[in-house]
């Protein structure tokens, strides 16, 4: 996993608000390239053969490359959704299904997520920012999929690939 | 106050009272706004912002007291140590808290491991509650 360079604090940030399962959340801006519909997703199935968590039902082919859909409700342990939006990652391929998309807003400060959270949230988010008093998780974009976990699905549509061409 | 007597802050979950050490103690809050997010820590109800800062909120009273405490009306705001940090921690109660100066007697061996002493309060046993043994025995990391 890439680490995370931290923001010196009251450096403005832009982030764009979405939802998922009821609740708001926000990513930085700059990690995202794309918000797209749902459309073109190809189903994959080798998800659930290979990670943990059944995260990930998708595939995107876009610009000759294969991204893997994360399901944002899976990936934050929620009741299933209905997502309708895509989030394509910048520098990652990997892109994010959530319910909706908001707005983009900017954000000056980011609190630390108080030590007394110690589950996966810790990797979940860089931190919590309060907007007009609610506090909006920004989530880390890197904790979607881990590298190894790119790696394995990497490798898995691979052989599938390799298979198909034989 | 007598050599053996040391400061608490009792507090009310439903029926039963139970009590923290003074010096942890920074304040009793109105209710607030309590905030939700998606997490994985156990007890923890979600987060307030008191302040400018955001305080989360430890929900004791389904270890205390069983998933039928009543509602909780105010906020006890505890100092809660992370290594050498220091962060606030709201602990939802059921009513109005109550300082008192008492010589806490040991608890037997067949408490909870978190009662770390005992106090008589107008005829009621208060058990005194270490917030980090509770928090480490019932959700744990």
């Amino acid at each position: 996993m890439r680490p995370i360079v931290p923001q010196p604090k009251g450096a403005r940030e832009d982030v764009i608000l979405f939802t998922v399962g009821g609740f708001r959340l926000a990513i930085a801006a700059n990690a995202v390239s794309e918000i797209r519909g749902l459309e073109d997703l190809q189903r994959f199935t080798l998800g659930a053969t290979y990670l943990r968590t059944a995260k990930i039902d998708f595939t995107l082919e876009r610009n000759g490359r294969t991204y893997f859909v994360v399901n944002a409700a899976q990936h934050f342990r929620l009741p299933p959704s209905t997502p309708t939006r895509l989030l394509v990652l910048r520098q990652t391929e990997a892109a994010i299904q959530v319910d909706s998309t908001d707005r983009m807003m900017e954000i000056s400060v980011l609190h630390a997520l108080p030590q007394a959270f110690t589950g996966d949230e810790r990797n979940w988010y860089r931190g919590l920012a309060v907007m007009n008093g609610d506090v909006v998780p920004v989530v880390n974009q890197n904790a979607f999929l881990s590298r190894a976990e790119m790696a394995v699905l990497k490798t898995a549509v691979q052989r599938v690939k390799g298979a198909a061409a034989v | 106050m007598s050599s053996g007597e040391k400061s608490f802050v009792s507090f009310p979950l439903g029926k039963k009272r139970f009590a923290f050490h003074a010096e942890d103690v920074t304040e009793l809050a109105k209710p607030d706004r309590l905030q939700v997010f998606p997490h994985r820590t156990g007890l923890l109800a979600g987060v307030l912002v008191r302040r400018g800062r955001v305080v989360p909120v430890l929900d004791v009273a389904q270890v205390l007291v069983g998933p039928d405490a009543p509602p909780r009306k105010f906020y006890l705001i505890v100092n809660r140590q992370f290594g050498a940090r220091q962060e606030w921690t709201a602990i939802p109660v059921t009513g109005e808290c109550e300082l008192i100066s008492a010589e806490p007697v040991a608890p037997s061996s067949k408490m909870p491991h978190y009662v770390t002493g005992l106090l008589t309060l107008n005829g009621e046993i208060v058990e005194v509650v270490s917030l980090a043994k509770l928090v480490s025995e019932e959700a744990p990391a």
